[in-house]
């Protein structure tokens, strides 16, 4: 089965270290929510702003969740010491969604999903099955890989913080965007890969339909 | 969408700390003999109450030979046609923390069985699936993967799908609950009025959801999600967003509250949730359905524990059978009707809840096939 998906709106970011550029303290006023942020969560607010997207279903993917809160806690059960309560709240998988849903009031299904280098191939499956319902649906994927040390599993990726998002709707319009494997010039992780395409794709002046199979 | 397909579950195999398999799991879940013990060894010496497998086997391995006994249950050859889901909170972590804590550096640590997509990765060692996706929203990671097999197979998308709630025990979890204070030291006393805690636990729970049944097939009616949209670890405390999901499923499967003979609670033993959850059951249900919690004989296997109690959900319905509430002699919450003993009655309709991290809310309603 195929299904086509309007692109409404695209976004994405991504540095070698760590994105400087996320607007946090203004698009999250309460310093007591801005502190417990995780970085994740602080790119997936600033992604979901650029496509202007605060209510409605999210399915957000993550090919290794929240690795500095698993850092920390890894390097405290090493030293013997207690693990912090926010760190440990902040390492589970669906932290940076479910912050998104917090700052908007955005009550509405949230999905988190994770599959290794194929993330950003099951966020658009996902999102594509999902969009049939008729809504307009975010997509939104995150890496944050930017930890001390990283360099000793890490001989590969330029971009240790990178988050993509799509705004999508089902359509019946011809699909005009074609992702290919050979238009990769940036080593952003392969978890990101097709929504990263999408998105450099995305052209605001036309309407912009993939096809995604299911 | 047009509704194209029913989602039946077929086949079920599990094994958690109370049960090598489903029928020892339900006799112990009505027998009230839990398996729940103090264990100091995962974090610091600090003695809590967990459920642990008792195997000679490793986890994984055990993972292996579950998903073996189903497809030799079931009507399948391979998995081949076969969509693979997987529901997990922490997926390769404990591998993860051998290597870190033996090592001290992160060399030797193989982001391919770190991460959540861990599970498929070993799986797909031993069986090849049509298709891979893992959920990870914490404690409803593998309801929601319940939730997705009913989406597709009802949009006419698949026709087999083989979820797996799979979580296994680690530091990471014992301890990081421990630092939220919010485990107790002794088996959980669900809906209590004082209760002190939760037992984290672990447990391989499978089920293989397909668009025609077998004659001990029921069915997944709905499922119904919602988001609290309130704190990263505590319920809105009128239970807002439980109600919301529990609403959402009973609307999708075309029922009303007076449908629903049993409510499988996510009771968890926390003073926050159980307080939040009942009061949205009191609120939606008032005392019409029995309502009980699980977790005091199989422990909150954390990722897992929505396909662990979809397969309760599904014993309950085969056996006719609502089992007794285990450690509740004065409960917090008098106007929700919890069973306190084994009742045999005409079970035609289950709501099963699971709640998460984030607000995370999802209901599944399962039925008897009619």
């Amino acid at each position: 089965m195929k299904i086509n998906l309007e692109i409404l709106n695209a976004a994405c970011i991504y540095d070698e270290k760590e994105i400087s550029e996320l607007r946090t303290k203004e698009l999250v006023p309460k310093m007591v929510t801005r502190r417990r942020l995780t970085r994740a969560a602080k790119i997936a607010i600033y992604l979901a702003n650029e496509v202007d997207f605060k209510i409605g279903r999210v399915v957000y993917g993550s090919g290794f969740g929240e690795i500095p809160a698993t850092a920390s806690i890894l390097k405290s059960i090493k030293d013997k010491e207690h693990i912090s309560p926010t760190d440990f709240q902040n390492s589970v998988y669906n932290t940076a969604a479910s912050y998104l849903s917090m700052l908007y009031e955005n009550k509405n299904e949230i999905m988190t999903i994770s599959s290794g280098d194929n993330t950003a191939k099951n966020v658009l499956k996902m999102g594509a099955i999902k969009a049939l319902d008729g809504d307009e649906i975010l997509l939104i994927a995150t890496e944050t890989l930017n930890i001390p040390n990283i360099e000793e599993v890490n001989s590969c990726l330029q971009y240790l913080e990178c988050g993509v998002a799509l705004k999508v709707k089902v359509t019946q319009l011809s699909p005009n965007i074609t992702i290919t494997n050979n238009d990769f010039t940036i080593k952003i992780p392969n978890s990101l890969r097709e929504l990263y395409f999408i998105a450099k794709e995305f052209d605001e002046t036309q309407t912009n339909i993939i096809e995604i199979k299911i | 969408m047009t509704i194209k397909n029913k989602a039946y579950i077929t086949e079920t195999a599990l094994l958690c700390c109370s049960g090598e398999n489903e029928e020892q799991l339900f006799q112990n879940i009505c027998n009230q003999n839990s398996s729940i013990s103090t264990d100091s060894s995962y974090f610091n010496n600090t003695p809590a109450a967990i459920g642990k497998i008792s195997s000679d086997k490793n986890f994984f391995d055990n993972l292996i030979l579950k998903c073996e006994e189903i497809l030799d249950k079931s009507n399948l050859e391979t998995f081949q046609d076969t969509l693979l889901i997987v529901g997990s909170s922490v997926g390769g972590i404990a591998i993860t923390e051998d290597i870190y804590l033996k090592n001290g550096d992160y060399k030797n640590i193989d982001p391919a069985y770190h991460n959540i997509h861990a599970i498929q990765t070993i799986l797909e060692t031993k069986f090849k699936f049509l298709d891979g996706v893992s959920f990870s929203t914490a404690c409803t990671s593998s309801a929601n993967a319940l939730g997705y097999a009913h989406e597709v197979l009802t949009k006419g998308l698949y026709n087999n799908v083989l979820v797996l709630g799979v979580d296994q025990l680690s530091q990471t979890t014992v301890g990081g609950f421990l630092a939220l204070g919010v485990l107790s030291s002794q088996p959980c006393k669900p809906f209590e009025i004082n209760r002190d805690g939760m037992n984290v636990s672990e447990a391989i729970a499978c089920l293989l959801i397909q668009t025609v049944p077998n004659k001990d097939s029921i069915e997944i009616c709905s499922v119904g999600y919602s988001s609290d949209a309130y704190h990263m670890t505590h319920p809105h405390p009128e239970g807002l967003g439980a109600q919301s999901a529990m609403q959402n499923a009973l609307l999708q499967a075309k029922l009303t509250t007076k449908n629903i003979d049993y409510i499988n609670a996510h009771g968890t033993g926390t003073g926050a949730n159980d307080s939040a959850e009942a009061n949205a059951i009191e609120r939606l249900f008032g005392n019409i359905p029995y309502v009980s919690s699980t977790k005091s004989i199989t422990g909150h296997t954390l990722g897992a524990a929505g396909a662990v109690e979809a397969i309760i959900s599904k014993l309950v319905i085969n056996n006719q059978t609502i089992p007794t509430s285990t450690n509740l002699s004065h409960p917090e919450n008098k106007n929700i009707n919890l069973s306190t003993q084994n009742i045999t009655k005409e079970v035609n309709y289950v709501l099963s809840n699971s709640f998460a991290f984030g607000g995370n809310n999802c209901s599944l309603v399962f039925g008897k096939i009619q």
